[in-house]
């Protein structure tokens, strides 16, 4: 191009100039000439060329932020459901039947000697109603045996829960059960009613004796709180007794009734092993 | 909006470069108002120059491809300043060696030598040039091409600058000084420090 003044070269340099001079034109690739001529004559050179997928539903974000609590809700709900099939156990047992003829339950009567059939018939909240000349004795392994003895007519209480629902209540028409706990019982919460009384029941052995002049209750260890329906709730402590009138009179304390000291005894021993074997 | 690097940019008056005819003119005239019929002819008539210089300052045809890319886009830009009655080429060739200086100073450029340097030398593209009928006249050029563009990569970019402006390009001296902005004499000194170190380098590859 411009005619600059010859230089003085080494043989060497100039045999580079002249590498240099020599050098072609380098091919570019035909796909990238093609596509840049096409641009440029077309005004979008330099355009962003990104390609656009769509964003799945999962990745939009109000979606997302949707998602965030419906997924919380969905966890939440999962754990109580968990949690409320795994707290509750198996329910009710039974462990022992005494006695010829059926149990009516729900007013339906179930064979003493189907034991089985028994089994599946004494769920939570079912009315149960035992014969003279029998007797059941029914578990749970939250801790606590209930036996009910002749001629008791009772609405069973929920087993109490492993972690939640671990206060119950169950119902004494008529007749009499004893109960006795275990430590793995700890913590938990059993409400007797009967027409005129209420009995809490924290962990200990006694008995309820549903009466036609009131209701009775014996207690063989540890302390449970008796009162009137509605009225003021008392400690019970062991080897004592508390009976709730219900003609309207006082309630009145007295010693445990010596025959059913014994029989709560024999029962607190039958069962202590067994209590003692159950998980906490 | 336009590019106003790109605008301001005064292409040397090439002492060599001969003023466009008549038709050329009109054609350029066209380009300003980004006639697509022109902007293809002008396309095809200074793609090869533009591709063909970046490639050898840069020595990586990705590189050399984003290059040439960004250089038409700043003549897309500022079509409208053109001079059609200057020789378009030294206006080209500021703008693609003022490319190449702005890539050489940014950091991603020096961050890409840095790993370049630890991975050792990077492969040059193997086919340099378009080739001929004969095989291997071409393998043996082809092969020549790739030591001298290795050589040229191993100068500093203001040394390989000077020469690739000058012997490739076709550059004076008053041009190449006005270009990179030294005075005449600077850029004769630096030529000729670039062809001395270029020497050294072939003497060991080329024999």
């Amino acid at each position: 191009m411009s005619p600059d003044r010859p230089e003085s070269l080494t043989p060497e340099e100039a045999r580079a100039r002249e590498a240099v001079r020599s050098l072609g034109v380098p091919a570019a690739d035909p796909a990238f000439r093609a596509r840049l001529q096409r641009d440029f004559v077309a005004g979008r050179i330099g355009e962003r060329r990104v390609l656009t997928l769509p964003v799945p539903w999962y990745r939009r974000p109000a979606l997302r932020l949707a998602l965030v609590p419906a997924t919380f809700a969905a966890l939440a709900a999962l754990a109580v459901a968990v949690l409320s099939v795994t707290d509750r156990g198996p329910g009710w047992t039974l462990m022992m039947a005494r006695g010829d003829g059926s149990v009516t339950v729900d007013g339906a009567p179930v064979s003493l000697a189907s034991r089985a059939d028994l089994t599946r018939a004494l769920h939570p909240g079912a009315r149960v109603s035992v014969p003279a000349n029998a007797e059941l004795e029914l578990m749970s392994a939250a801790g606590l045996v209930v036996q009910v003895t002749e001629g008791t007519e009772l609405t069973l209480p929920a087993t109490p829960g492993r972690w939640m629902n671990r206060h119950v209540t169950g119902r004494i028409h008529h007749g009499e059960i004893r109960v006795t706990t275990g430590s793995a019982f700890a913590g938990a919460h059993l409400q007797v009613r009967t027409p005129e009384a209420t009995v809490e029941v924290t962990g200990t052995t006694l008995a309820v004796i549903c009466e036609p002049t009131g209701t009775c209750v014996c207690v063989q260890s540890g302390v449970v709180k008796v009162g009137a329906r509605g009225g003021r709730m008392e400690a019970v402590p062991e080897g004592r007794r508390r009976y709730v009138f219900n003609d309207g009179r006082p309630p009145e304390s007295a010693e445990i009734r010596p025959t059913e000291g014994v029989a709560l005894g024999e029962f607190r021993d039958s069962r202590s092993r067994w209590l003692e074997n159950q998980p906490r | 909006m336009p590019d106003r690097s790109v605008e301001d940019v005064t292409a040397p008056a090439v002492s060599g470069s001969k003023p466009p005819g008549a038709a050329e003119a009109a054609e350029l005239e066209r380009v300003r108002a980004r006639d697509p019929e022109a902007l293809a002819v002008f396309f095809e008539r200074h793609f090869d120059r533009v591709y063909g210089l970046v490639y050898r300052l840069l020595g990586d045809r990705t590189l050399a491809e984003d290059m040439t890319q960004e250089v038409f886009l700043k003549v897309h830009r500022a079509a409208h300043t053109i001079d059609p009655a200057r020789d378009p080429v030294p206006w080209l060739v500021t703008i693609a060696h003022n490319a190449c200086r702005d890539l050489w100073r940014s950091n991603a450029w020096k961050l890409t030598r840095r790993a370049a340097s630890l991975d050792g030398d990077s492969p040059l593209a193997e086919t340099l040039s378009r080739g001929t009928n004969d095989p291997e006249r071409d393998a043996l050029r082809n092969e020549r091409e790739r030591l001298v563009q290795e050589a040229l990569q191993k100068l500093p970019e203001n040394l390989r600058t000077a020469i690739v402006l000058h012997d490739y390009q076709g550059l004076g001296h008053d041009e190449i000084a006005a270009l990179t902005g030294v005075n005449h004499a600077a850029a004769r000194k630096r030529y000729s420090r670039a062809l001395a170190a270029l020497a050294i380098i072939l003497k060991g590859t080329l024999g």
